[in-house]
Order: structure tokens, then sequence, then C-alpha cells
């Protein structure tokens, strides 16, 4: 069942130009010049219920413009937009009841209010009775634990905690579809862990269709099943994680600490990343080489130990991003 | 319908509660701002019990006249002022895109984004009308029509300013205009509508309709008259829909922003 469909999407801004210094700020008053920028430049694609789905580029590629097109924030200025076969535009009142957003970089809590406080604002903005509001509180306040927290001023709260309070007051009223963006932005690796567990918990125990955009890999990695890149206001990419790391994943990094030192200078599908003598990290290209073929050259006897894994996702992402920044 | 405009209520009462817990917050700041407030009102008076005391009749008015004028404005100022403080700051808030999580919200956007931030002093110039009130004679019809008034004349400030903060979606900044148009209307309300001949006289009672929101209530007040009465209620209709067609029309055209912003 198809949650999310964009439909051949544009979104262009008109963006004041200006020469530099005072002449420049005279000139644009008298004779002001305008600049168009594609945000979005046709973009398609359908996002289908219980999916954990990544919609993920590099800076100014559109991703922010997309999520906010998708929750009625923003007018496309060409195509069409469905969630839960609602038009975010024409019913964005009737969407809101059913989705759920949280803006990593927006917040969305009264800092004075304590979170239970906060959550119970956020149900009379759904229209929730105060006992269902009241029931839910308390089921989050299991599943994300809260307890600790749930009476003190957001203010006076760590990051991860109003992130994760964020989270709770975008799930009061039961979202079908979860819009997350940037949500572990400025988090440290153990917070960041923890938001991951709930957001993949929340998918499997309430089948909520989460969208996410980010800039961390794990996040990704950990999350989710299918990938969008997007990239000047293009999609790039889309596909399964496992399609990505398949097609991708032609080169491994093989590192090695050995008894003696071997010259691997100009083989055929070898790339030397770090070399110190005895310890050495080379990057095989098994479209080229085989790695037993590698580590053949090495001898096998001449090896200590030896590491062998696969090029990081952050450099796979960051490899498409570079291939279509250049074409 | 009904349902949801009783619950849109709800949230911005609740709203306005919240704005207001968080001022009291700083309990000697929130009870300050409001008594210098009527303190500084206070004084402004002065200068009209000098004028009175060398002309009987400025405009048509009396000192106890231009009393209840002053309590009017001072009302209606703080009428809007208290309840919806964000509407005068609302052309940086739509500039910055500070929009964005009002819009993911099933409720009316404009009401919610003005009813989050509340003005204590506002509360002295409400007090103060009331003061004025009592001093200029004080009956149960009389307190009716002051409050209904002050609703209506700061209903009217509102929305005059929400139209010119609207602006800013076509123009970018549209604050200074906003600004321009609310000192307009403050300190004409505070000056007898008879003063003012000819073409003045006409401004006031259309481009800044001063007259519609003061000088008219405080005519109903010192001599009933239904037309006048119905001509306030029906042009806060007007205007107030005015208000609420230019704020979406321009939604239409904004364009959000990625600025890191926390709701304080």
């Amino acid at each position: 069942m198809t949650i999310i469909k964009a439909d051949h999407l544009y979104k262009t801004f008109r963006i004041k130009e200006k020469e530099k210094g005072f002449k420049g700020s005279l000139k644009a008053i008298f004779k002001p010049k305008y600049k168009t920028i594609k945000a979005v430049n046709n973009i398609s694609f359908e996002v289908e219920k219980g999916e954990i789905i990544a919609f993920i580029g590099p800076n100014g590629a559109g991703k922010s413009t997309t999520i906010k097109m998708l929750t009625g924030i923003l007018y496309p200025s060409k195509g069409e937009v469905s969630v839960l076969d609602i038009n975010p535009i024409k019913n964005r009142k009737k969407l809101a009841y059913q989705i759920g957003t949280v803006f990593g970089q927006k917040e969305q809590l009264w800092t004075h209010l304590t979170p239970y406080d906060n959550f119970k604002f956020f149900g009379a903005i759904y229209d929730i009775n105060e006992k269902v509001v009241e029931k839910k509180i308390n089921e989050f306040r299991e599943l994300f634990e809260l307890d600790e927290f749930i009476n003190v001023p957001v203010r006076n709260l760590s990051l991860g905690q109003r992130i994760r309070c964020e989270i709770v007051a975008s799930l009061i009223h039961n979202p079908k579809v979860l819009f997350l963006d940037e949500p572990t932005i400025g988090l440290d690796p153990v917070v960041k862990e923890n938001i991951r567990t709930l957001i993949k918990r929340l998918n499997k125990e309430y089948k909520t269709t989460i969208f996410l955009t980010s800039h961390d890999v794990g996040d990704i990695e950990k999350l989710c099943k299918r990938v969008i890149i997007i990239n000047s206001g293009k999609v790039v990419l889309d596909d399964t994680m496992e399609n990505l790391k398949y097609h991708y994943l032609n080169k491994k990094i093989v590192e090695v600490k050995m008894k003696e030192m071997v010259n691997l200078d100009n083989e055929k599908g070898i790339t030397i990343l770090k070399d110190k003598g005895y310890n050495l990290k080379i990057e095989v290209d098994t479209k080229k080489r085989s790695v037993a073929d590698a580590i053949k050259l090495l001898n096998p006897d001449n090896i200590l130990d030896i590491n062998i894994s696969n090029t990081p996702l952050e450099e796979i992402i960051s490899d498409i991003y570079k291939k279509e920044a250049k074409k | 319908m009904l349902m949801e405009v009783k619950n849109q209520i709800k949230i911005s009462l609740l709203s306005i509660k919240y704005a207001i817990m968080r001022e009291m917050l700083n309990k000697i700041s929130f009870i300050t701002n409001i008594v210098f407030m009527i303190i500084n009102n206070s004084t402004f008076i002065i200068q009209w019990v000098v004028l009175f005391s060398i002309k009987n009749d400025i405009g048509g008015y009396s000192l106890n006249e231009v009393l209840l004028l002053w309590g009017l404005a001072s009302s209606s100022f703080g009428v809007s002022r208290f309840f919806f403080k964000k509407a005068f700051d609302l052309s940086t808030t739509i500039n910055n895109g500070k929009l964005d999580s009002y819009l993911v919200q099933p409720k009316n956007v404009l009401l919610s984004v003005i009813t989050t931030d509340v003005e204590p002093s506002a509360l002295g110039d409400m007090l103060y009308g009331y003061i004025v009130l009592l001093i200029y004679g004080i009956t149960f019809k009389l307190f009716l029509l002051f409050t209904l008034f002050s609703i209506c004349s700061g209903l009217i400030i509102t929305a005059i300013t929400i139209i010119f903060n609207s602006l800013s979606f076509w123009f970018g900044k549209s604050d200074l205009l906003a600004e321009k148009m609310d000192g307009f209307m403050t300190s004409f309300a505070t000056y007898p509508g008879g003063i003012f001949k000819g073409v003045t006289k006409w401004i006031l009672l259309t481009i800044i309709p001063v007259g519609i929101a003061n000088y008219m209530p405080v005519d109903v007040m010192r001599n009933f008259n239904l037309s006048y009465l119905l001509i306030i209620l029906g042009f806060t209709i007007f205007i107030v829909t005015t208000a609420f067609i230019v704020f979406y029309k321009g939604l239409k055209r904004y364009s959000s922003s990625n600025l890191m912003i926390a709701k304080i």
C-alpha cells in the first residue's frame, strides 16, 4: 500500500541577487536582479506502508524542501504530492492529524514547561481526550525511559533528552507516518544509538512508516532498508540498502601486519592507502583482482595479522554525491 | 465546524495560559511591568489637565471624555499586545521561517502563532483603562460597552498589524511599515476625534481607522447610537476577515528556512 507519493515534484525559489559593495546595494534598490533556484527539480518516488526510508543528500540537495512539501509546510511549484491519499496543500489540517514531524534543528516544545505539560498541550492540539493522552504518556514513559526527567522543565534537559521528548510529542496522536529531519544531529554516539533503537521499535510495534533524512550514515545503515539519494534537486539513486551495498561494494579494505615488507606498487587493482613498513592498508578493486589474489601477493606465510572489511557506507555515499556533482 | 472552532479557542487560550506562566516565572519583573505601565499612562493625562485648564472644550470633548478616550485607547492597546503579542512580530516570524512547527499542527496557523506570547506590561494598559472608567463614572451598561469596544478596537489594531506584517510574504521585510501603521493607530487614538476635519478625518475613518476603533466607540458611550455600534461591529468583522485572507494568501508564498530555532 502506497503511503507517500511524489509525482514530478518541483520547487523553485526566486532569490534576489546583489552585486558587491555599497554600489551594488544601491543598484539592487533601483534595478533588482533575481535568480531562480530549482531546489527540487522533478522528483518522483513512492513509499510503502511500514517502510523506514532514508532520504539523503548533501547540503542544499533539496531534502528539507521535499519533506516540507510532503508535510504541507511548502507549496510545490509544480507536480503532485500525496501522503496517505491526502493532498498536504489542500488538506493540511486533515493530514496533520495523521502524521508526526521531528525537525532536529527546530524545537516544537515549550522550554519553560515540563515534558509532561508539553505532551498534554500536544494532546490538546490533536483534540485527544485527556484520559487517552494520560494513557499514551504512560505508555511512552516506559518505552522512551522518560521517568527521570518527565517533570523537569525542557530548558533544563540535555539535547538527547529533548530529542526524545520531541519524538514523544510528535507521537502523542498515533501518527501513521513519522517524518524525521536529522533527528540525531548534535547527539553523542550513545544517545544516537538509543534514538535509533527507539525508532526501530516504533516501526516494529506500531507499524509507523518512517521517512528519515540524516547526514549520519549510522542512522541510515542501522535503520533503513531503502535509500533515496538526491542531489541538486534530483533523485540520483532509489534502491534497497542491500542493492546499494552489493553494487557499490566492489572494493575491499585489507589491513595487514607482516613479518617482512612487500612492495605492491603498480599492482593492478590495488591502491595503497597507508604504508607504515610492516603495517599496510590497501584497497582491492574486486572487479580487477580478487581478494585471495591480493593476499597471495602479500604471501600468507608473511602475514601476522589480517583484517578485511567493506568500504564504509559513508565513502560509498560520498562517491555517489561526487559522481553526480561531476555530471 | 462548531467543534473545530471550540477546539481552536481552547488551544489559543491554553497557549496564552502557558505564555503567562512563562512570564510569571520572573515574579518581580511581571508585577513591576504592570504597575509601571499604569503609572506611565497616568502621566500622559497631566498634559490634558493643563490644556483643559485653559480651554473647556477641545474638539467637542470635555476632560472627562478625553479620559474615557484615553482609557479605551489604553485598554484596546492592552488587549492587542497582551493576547496577540506575536502579531506585532509576524514579519520576523515569516522571514525567519518560524512558521514550520505551526504548519504541521492541525490548527489555524495564524491564531496559533499570534497567541504564543504575552506582553505583561499590556496587562497594565488594560487595567489602566478600567481605572479611568471608574474615574469617569462607571455604570453596568458603560462597563459592558467599554469591554466590548476594548475587544473590538484591540482586534482592529491586531488585524491591521497582521495585514501589514503579512506583506512580508511578498516584499520580504514589512515590519517597519507595520510599525509605522501601528504607531499611527496608537497616537491618533488619544486625541479627540472632533479636532480632525476634512481629508484628515476621512483618512482616520478609512486608511488609519482610528475613527471606527476609538472615536465612534467613545461617541456611543457618551450617547448611545445603534448605527455607530453596528458600524463598529461590522468593521471589526470585516478587518479581521481581511487579515486572515491576506495572511493565508501570503502563506502560499512562504519559503521556510533551515535556521536553528528554539521555541522560547
